[in-house]
């Protein structure tokens, strides 16, 4: 099987990167050999998958021993769970430096010493939002063929899909990057379900899966573990095989996104009722004000 | 009177004039808040001290006087090697401007160059309306055949991407999707100008031979029996080249020079400016795929190229910038090895008479010490010549060397008894050079034109070896490879020896005793 | 060899008019406008010459100009030679313009002096990704230890500095703090800043407002001031300029206290606002500092030439004629000293040159203020532009050109190229990129900002310097013998 470099792309805090272990912890239960490249400073791409906090990220033992040219792949790479390969570029601490320029440093060097090499997929997990040409180096020709962006029904996790999708959009015609689809993680807001569909459709994507909510995870999490791991019987297991086996049957499926206007995307909103025309919003005002008026007379 | 129509003073001797001296001693003490002589001497005193070299050595941040330059210096080098090409560099525009005035500065040519002047906004926004417009006024202007791009710190600290871009621009009209753009990622704040050079013949290969950024099919290798030559960052790139091609000519090879920068940095002043000239045609770039194999001159400059060329199936054979009878034999040996050629007569002809050349002078140089600095490479080079005068290489530094050179260098001192005592410097600076030139004195030292600051304060002489070299003139043209390269060696070391000979002995009265006439 | 020699202004407007329109016509559309804005003919009497200028370059077409880190570090921080100037980032800014400049200075370099040296915190990859802030505080001590003697530091940003977002303000401050007071001064001169040099020399100019005066007050107090006090702004003393201008000034009896920035201290820096008057030589670089000197501290100002007699003669009048008697008196009594040497060298050159044509493009001062010169030995300029002038110095520059001078602003390659092979000057004057390139064409050539290694051409000492040059240059054996006999 060729190689397939995969990315998974999202706003902050949206669970991506617990997304993706689970996804990949599943994968690799498919047979499948798989390598993360986290790609986040904060280095918790592998967390779960190793059970502990990787210490040894490439920027870090380079900046000690001088540069990238000083450091062997066996420094940076640890074997986690059922033999994924983990590393992670790390990078500054916020506020400092240039975390863009360290994942093309990481990258680079994993490429070069031939950390590619013998695995089915390699899997990037990116910080937040393309920010800067660092953060896209993932997407670049010869890299990430599929990004799988994990999104919300919320608001910001909705414009960061859209924004992501700006950024593939920008390589697909030059390179080989596709959109594989988008992930939703249940917040259990409005209409949830619907709204990632139609999302998906504008951007000329599909919902790939749809992972419901469950406590599960966070106990698995608190233990540094994935689900599959943890409480490989439970639904939310079988919930992540499902989508890793999607993911699985998707190669080649990848589409050149459509990114929409803010307008459109804010037209969509209030079409979800998710955010509220400035007339419902003084009615409504009005409304409360109006009870409250009533309450106290 | 300072000066009248008849006798012009200029800055040598105007300055010295006594209302000149005083005027300057006046401003000094008014208005300079002058520490005054004696501390500037206690201190310069001190600085020659092995105290000061401990300290001097205890650096661990600051750089200073470093014998190396960025890598978009060796990505111009490199790229002015191939047939009408035109170095573009994506980028701020000042990077250029700098680029252009080194080269020009050291061999007296034009040097030819864009940049994609990227600014404020570019920062912000990425520098891909600044490829699109680039490529398109370079190519409409200046007529290439090939431009080549590499990129400033700048370009890369915000992450542009050159493949992505540059299929862009040709999607936007700027070039023809068929014209020839190379690209290679060159950040200053990784290695120096040898890995510019690296960068760019790795990106020259890939492109010609895999398929053109998928624009075209790969080649398939068809082995003959041509062979290709790096030359690697060389300022003395004009003769040497050409000494190489009479080399090969000699032997009667088919061979490709893999850019070939000889004749562009040599024109005529003839009433016309060739922005380009010579060069290796794009068809030869191409075709070195079938080369039996790839001779590199030298190695540091060349590893990622060689990597990549040996695995398109080809033999790479790397040096160490030979210089010298043991390392030009070793050269000619490999030739013949590869091609089954034997080493013509009139080498070994040139062989003999650089033998005898060096048993007419040897004496002048045997147990002589010195300080050697510059590229990785050409300090090796050097060092092993110098080596086998009888002379011994007490200091040897390269700024821009790594552990795997020094150990590579230290190695060669331990297989000769002049050798003995001898130590390299890798990653250290000429202000560290200068302390070991206080502390442990040499006789000579070897380098580059900013070896002329150690001169004057060390007293130590130089003989300018390397580049740049901005304060001597056309010695770029002559070559320093080869037996007859090695014997234009020779003659500086020599030349600058009794030079100093006659300097020490030409007091009339007093130290003229041992002014010989023959020496 | 001018076989093109225009007869009329009109004839010479009419050329000019169809050679703008025939480089135009190799550029894409897009750029074709563009660059049309920059390029004019003067017309007698106008105030303007009518080009566009400070404008970003066109990418690709193979500019002139450098950076901002060049304007600072290279041009207004560089000279002053007892303190460290950091290039701060990688290695090879620092490399590029070390030494370059002859800038001159009196002094031990590497003990009380550091003009020559290049001093780079020659950032690597992990300095990039994890910022550089602790590196250079380290960079700072390590400066303290090893040079004791040096008055201060300023620190030239390089491109990075300002894309990783690093604090060396806040760096300089502590370390300042830390070296009781030592001048520690940040620069934000990243080199894609603004579009040439020009932005360096305004940043750096404002540094030296914001970094240097505001804390030299109490140091200059003792500072014993006399009526005759001056300063020289904006001479770099390349190949000695401000010392041949500073000998005249002193002989008419001023009393130099600052040298801006050739041969300068930070000593001197911190003197100037107790100047009498500030006079400005290269008023591109440096007005800045003037103007604010002029509204903080109330020192006139005033813009003076020292390329040529003439130039020479009406300047040191000028000078002379904001202070008293015993001044007026001195600046006739100077300009009546050399007045004989001056004829002399004249004499000597003038009948070698007369009539010669010239073509210039340098930086933001020489474009129009040598102009006199070459007119004082009968040569004509026929053709000058500006690396990185901006609209008040094509002002200025309408009081010193023909009618029908050709004008271009930042000059590409192709077009300087192209102009100088239609307009057939006996000379082109400039920088070390383009000296070759004309050379190669068989045009005599001068550098113009390095003087060619020559110098200095500043003062009544440096025109005969000048005049002779000009001569070596025009009149060098070499240039009838660029075409073979058998060609």
């Amino acid at each position: 099987m060729a190689l397939r470099q995969i990315a998974f792309y999202g706003k902050g805090g949206i669970g991506k990167s617990t997304t993706s272990q689970n996804t990949l912890a599943a994968l690799v239960e498919m047979g499948q050999k798989i390598l993360i490249v986290g790609c986040d400073p904060k280095a918790d791409s592998t967390r779960l998958i190793l059970n502990t906090k990787m210490q040894d990220t490439v920027l870090s033992l380079a900046a000690e021993a001088g540069s990238v040219e000083d450091l062997e792949l066996e420094d940076v790479m640890k074997i986690g769970y059922k033999g994924i390969k983990c590393t992670e570029a790390g990078g500054p601490e916020p506020g400092v430096g240039c975390a863009g320029r360290g994942v093309i440093t990481a990258i680079n060097f994993l490429e070069e010493n031939g950390a590619y090499e013998d695995v089915d997929y390699v899997s990037y997990d990116v910080l937040g939002d393309v920010v800067c040409g660092g953060f896209a180096m993932p997407i670049r020709e010869n890299k990430a063929q599929e990004i799988y962006i994990v999104m919300s029904g919320e608001m910001m996790a909705l414009y960061a899909a859209n924004n992501i999708s700006k950024g593939i959009l920008k390589y697909a015609s030059s390179g080989g990057v596709r959109l594989g689809g988008l992930i939703c993680n249940e917040r259990q807001t409005d209409r949830e379900l619907d709204l990632a569909e139609a999302l998906a459709k504008k951007l000329n994507s599909k919902l790939i899966h749809f992972v419901p909510r469950d406590n599960i995870v966070q106990h698995a999490e608190l233990r540094r573990q994935t689900v599959i791991q943890y409480a490989p019987d439970s639904q939310q297991a079988k919930e992540y095989r499902e989508l890793a086996n999607k993911v699985h049957a998707n190669c080649g499926n990848g589409t050149i996104p459509t990114p929409i206007t803010m307008e459109e995307l804010e037209e969509m909103l209030l079409d979800f009722g998710i955010m509220k025309t400035e007339e419902q919003q003084l009615a409504e005002l009005a409304a409360k004000e109006a009870a409250k008026a009533a309450a106290t007379a | 009177m300072t000066e009248t129509a008849e006798k012009i003073r200029d800055h040598f001797d105007l300055f010295h004039q006594p209302e000149y001296s005083e005027m300057m001693d006046n401003k000094r003490e008014k208005f300079e808040n002058y520490v005054g002589e004696a501390e500037v001497a206690r201190v310069s005193d001190w600085t020659k001290t092995k105290e000061y070299q401990d300290k001097n050595f205890a650096r661990e941040a600051l750089v200073i006087n470093p014998a190396k330059a960025c890598q978009p210096l060796g990505a111009v080098f490199a790229a002015v090697g191939f047939e009408k090409t035109l170095p573009f560099v994506h980028g701020s525009q000042g990077c250029v401007a700098y680029y252009r005035s080194h080269f020009t500065r050291h061999f007296k040519e034009p040097t030819s160059c864009v940049s994609s002047s990227m600014t404020e906004d570019a920062a912000v926004f990425g520098g891909l309306n600044n490829m699109i417009d680039g490529l398109a006024n370079a190519y409409s202007l200046y007529k290439p055949k090939m431009i080549a791009v590499s990129t400033t710190c700048m370009a890369e600290v915000i992450g542009d991407d050159l493949n992505a871009f540059i299929k862009n621009a040709k999607e936007k009209g700027s070039v023809p999707t068929d014209f020839d753009v190379t690209y290679a990622h060159t950040p200053a704040f990784v290695g120096s100008h040898i890995t510019g050079y690296d960068n760019v013949m790795k990106g020259v290969v890939e492109h010609f031979w895999d398929g053109k950024s998928g624009t075209a099919p790969k080649l398939e290798r068809q082995p003959n029996e041509s062979i290709n030559f790096l030359g690697g960052f060389d300022g003395y790139t004009v003769g040497n080249l050409r000494e190489i091609k009479r080399i090969f000519d000699s032997f009667g090879i088919d061979y490709t020079i893999f850019g070939d920068n000889s004749d562009v940095w040599d024109t005529p002043a003839d009433g016309e400016f060739r922005m380009y000239d010579g060069g290796t045609t794009l068809e030869e770039a191409a075709n070195a795929i079938h080369a039996k194999a790839t001779i590199s001159m030298q190695e540091f400059c060349t590893e990622k190229t060689l990597a990549t060329i040996a695995d398109h199936g080809q033999e790479v054979v790397a040096f160490n910038h030979p210089v010298g009878i043991t390392g030009t034999d070793r050269f000619l040996q490999a030739i013949s090895r590869i091609t089954g050629k034997q080493i013509p007569e009139a080498l070994t002809k040139e062989r003999g008479r650089l033998v005898d050349a060096i048993a007419d002078s040897a004496a002048h140089i045997h147990g002589k010490k010195f300080a050697i600095y510059g590229d990785p490479d050409l300090c090796y080079g050097l060092a092993e010549f110098i080596l086998e005068l009888g002379g011994e290489p007490t200091h040897i530094l390269a700024t821009n060397g790594n552990k795997t050179w020094e150990a590579k260098v230290q190695a060669l001192l331990d297989s000769s008894p002049f050798g003995k005592g001898c130590k390299v410097y890798a990653g250290k600076d000429l202000w560290h050079l200068r302390s070991l030139l206080f502390t442990e004195p040499v006789d000579f030292m070897i380098g580059n034109t900013y070896g002329k600051y150690l001169e004057r304060d060390t007293g130590t002489p130089l003989i300018r070896i390397g580049f740049p070299i901005f304060d001597r003139h056309h010695h770029h043209r002559a070559p320093v490879w080869g037996y007859q390269g090695s014997l234009n060696v020779l003659v500086k070391i020599l030349d600058k020896i009794f030079d100093e000979m006659d300097k020490a002995t030409n007091v009339a009265g007093k130290t003229d005793l041992s002014f010989d006439i023959i020496r | 060899m001018s076989t093109a020699v225009a007869e009329s202004p009109a004839d010479i407007k009419e050329r000019n008019k169809a050679l703008i329109a025939e480089v135009l016509e190799a550029y894409p559309d897009k750029s074709a406008k563009r660059r049309a804005k920059h390029l004019n003919t003067y017309e007698a009497e106008k105030a303007e010459c009518s080009v566009k200028s400070n404008i970003k370059s066109i990418p690709g077409v193979m500019t002139i100009r450098g950076c901002a880190y060049a304007g600072s570090k290279g041009v207004v921080w560089g000279p002053i030679k007892d303190m460290v100037h950091i290039s701060h980032g990688p290695v090879g800014c620092g490399q590029y313009s070390w030494g370059s400049r002859r800038n001159y200075y009196k002094g031990v370099t590497g003990i009380d002096s550091f003009g020559t040296m290049q001093f780079t915190s020659d950032f690597q990859e992990k300095d990039i990704v994890f910022g550089g802030d602790k590196k250079l505080g380290k960079i700072i001590d390590e400066i303290q230890e090893l040079f004791p003697l040096s008055k201060g530091i300023s620190v030239q940003s390089e491109c990075p500095i300002g894309l990783i977002g690093d604090d060396i303000e806040a760096v300089s401050k502590a370390k300042s703090k830390q070296y009781d007071g030592k001048p520690i001064i940040p620069v934000r001169c990243e080199g894609f800043r603004g579009v040439s040099q020009s932005l360096g020399h305004h940043i750096a100019n404002d540094v030296i407002r914001d970094w240097v005066f505001d804390k030299a007050a109490e140091k200059t107090a003792g500072f014993q001031s006399t009526p005759y006090d001056v300063a020289i702004i904006g001479d770099y003393n390349i190949g000695g300029d401000a010392w041949a201008s500073r000998i005249l000034l002193e002989e008419m009896g001023l009393r130099v206290i600052a040298q801006w920035s050739g041969d300068g201290t930070i000593a001197e820096l911190e003197n100037t606002p107790k100047a009498k008057l500030n006079i400005l030589h290269c008023y591109r670089s440096m007005n800045y500092i003037t103007r604010h000197m002029e509204e903080k501290f109330g020192i006139p100002w005033v813009e003076y030439n020292f390329f040529g007699p003439s130039k020479i003669e009406a300047s040191l009048r000028e000078i002379a004629s904001k202070f008293d008697d015993k001044i007026k008196e001195g600046a006739e009594r100077v300009i009546a000293k050399y007045k004989p040497r001056m004829e002399a060298v004249i004499a000597k050159y003038r009948p070698r040159l007369e009539g010669k044509k010239v073509m210039l493009y340098v930086g933001g001062l020489r474009p129009r203020h040598v102009i006199g010169a070459y007119e004082d030995l009968g040569m004509e300029v026929v053709g000058t532009g500006y690396e990185f002038g901006h609209n008040d110095d094509y002002q200025r520059t309408t009081h010193y050109v023909k009618d029908g001078t050709l004008i271009y602003d930042d000059v590409t390659g192709y077009e300087f190229e192209k102009f100088v092979e239609k307009v057939q000057p006996d000379l082109v004057g400039s920088g070390v990129k383009e000296k070759y390139i004309f050379q190669k064409m068989g045009v005599p050539f001068r550098q113009m900002h390095s003087w060619d290694y020559s110098g200095p051409y500043h003062g009544y000492d440096g025109f005969g310097i000048f005049a002779r040059d000009m001569d070596i240059a025009i009149n060098a054996p070499v240039w009838k013998l660029t075409k073979a006999p058998w060609s």
